[in-house]
């Protein structure tokens, strides 16, 4: 039987959140930003084995700066996290930490993915300084743009979920 | 007795009070240090125990509580009435008022229906002017709401249970995830939570939302959705949710099966009743 999972894809403005969806589901990307407003909802099924396909209800909500404004009834019901930062903009992981408490407090017993994504603005080094200087603990550093860990990332989580 | 020996006896009061007083701080303090470490102690070998205690008394309310609290309730509800409809009240309140709304509004229907005469000599009127038949202008006027589409959805997460279409549309999962987040909007927008949004409409179409506990039902309706049809539709709704509630044990507090593992019922057999119930249903 196909079993269906509530995914929250949150973060801050313009970390990229739309484009991994985008890249996950239609394997695209664009340069236009466009801003999401409210929620916008996509499904990608994934096979995890020849019988067993898990269908994920992609829930993309709006960016904020204030992780704790997000509205808690899109919250309900998830059944997995994933948490982008943009690893070029420090405003958007300086406080990571204190985001993913207030996150895990707001949605408790939860699988949460951390994520960093345009990987392909940076090259290795700065990308280990970044994380190193700030005491970053990510699951997945990905790109949109080139798909780099795209897919990986959707997967773990299903396995997380099956 | 000169200044050296007075001063050797002040020096005795002095000292021998302080050396008491000092002891008995000390005495105190290592009175309070070893209560603090005893109750460590015991902390560490009680905890386990008290924490073992109470996850086998949780394990254990379904089947040494269940039938206490179903009986009491019994009780209460038996002799403590006015109690128990306070409590109720703003629940059946709510009910009640929407009942007796809709109520109304089909007697109004029942009343235009009974004007007929009048309703008559104007289709006769935009017969003549319109030059359509009589025939096809009744056909036009009552033109009854069909169902589309009926999909069974877990109410927080949107996740879609089940569903029923007469046509193919668009991803029922995605439908479903948008139209639990358009509810959730809307409820949480207007700091609604205890109320529920029950429809929405799009030019020939009509979404009918009807709100459960855990779930809700999202009814697509094509043609005139009237009054009395959104009656006939809710019986049906209701219906469906009963033989529905029946089939899913783990919504329904029993406290002689408590002990019992609980059963989900799969997909295909709720898409069954829901064609059962929906399929051929004329509202």
């Amino acid at each position: 039987m196909q079993k269906s999972k509530k995914i929250v894809v949150l973060g801050h403005f313009g970390v990229g959140k739309t484009s991994l969806i985008r890249r996950f589901v239609t394997d695209t990307f664009s340069d236009n930003y466009k801003v999401t407003i409210g929620v916008h909802i996509t499904k990608k099924i994934v096979e995890l084995s020849v019988d067993n396909k898990m269908s994920l209800i992609l829930w993309d909500l709006e960016g904020t700066d204030d992780v704790d404004s997000i509205r808690e009834a899109y919250l309900l019901g998830t059944h997995g996290l994933v948490f982008v930062f943009d690893v070029t903009r420090p405003s958007t992981f300086e406080h990571l930490n204190a985001d993913l408490e207030t996150v895990s407090k707001k949605v408790p017993n939860t699988p949460l993915l951390v994520v960093g994504n345009k990987s392909d603005l940076v090259d290795g080094v700065e990308l280990d300084a970044v994380l190193n200087e700030n005491s970053l603990t990510v699951d997945f550093v990905t790109s949109a743009k080139t798909g780099n860990a795209v897919n990986d990332l959707f997967v773990k989580m299903a396995t997380l979920l099956d | 007795m000169n200044e050296n020996d007075k001063l050797e006896i002040l020096k005795d009061i002095l000292f021998d009070d302080g050396h008491k007083f000092e002891e008995k701080i000390s005495k105190r303090v290592k009175n309070l240090e070893e209560t603090l470490n005893q109750r460590k102690k015991l902390s560490g070998k009680v905890n386990p125990l008290i924490e073992q205690q109470i996850n086998e008394f949780k394990e254990s309310i379904p089947g040494t509580l269940g039938p206490v609290i179903t009986e009491t309730l019994r009780e209460e509800i038996k002799y403590r009435k006015d109690e128990v409809v306070d409590a109720l009240y703003p629940i059946m309140g709510k009910m009640v008022k929407k009942y007796v709304a809709q109520e109304m509004q089909l007697l109004q229907e029942r009343i235009d229906n009974q004007l007929s005469f009048l309703t008559r000599w104007k289709r006769k009127l935009r017969s003549i002017f319109s030059g359509k038949k009589e025939e096809d202008l009744i056909i036009d006027d009552l033109a009854t709401a069909k169902i589309e589409q009926v999909l069974l959805i877990e109410k927080d997460s949107g996740i879609l249970k089940a569903s029923f279409s007469k046509s193919n549309t668009m991803d029922e999962e995605m439908v479903s995830g948008m139209l639990t987040a358009i509810k959730s909007f809307v409820e949480d927008a207007f700091n609604q939570r205890n109320q529920n949004l029950e429809s929405i409409e799009y030019e020939l179409y009509q979404i009918h939302l009807q709100s459960f506990a855990t779930h809700y039902i999202a009814v697509v309706i094509s043609g005139n959705f009237v009054t009395s049809a959104k009656n006939k539709l809710q019986d049906v709704i209701f219906n469906f949710y009963n033989r529905f509630m029946a089939m899913n044990l783990d919504l329904v507090f029993d406290s002689e099966n408590a002990n019992k593992k609980v059963s989900t019922i799969g997909k295909p057999r709720i898409e069954r009743e829901l064609k059962k119930h929906f399929g051929n249903a004329k509202i």
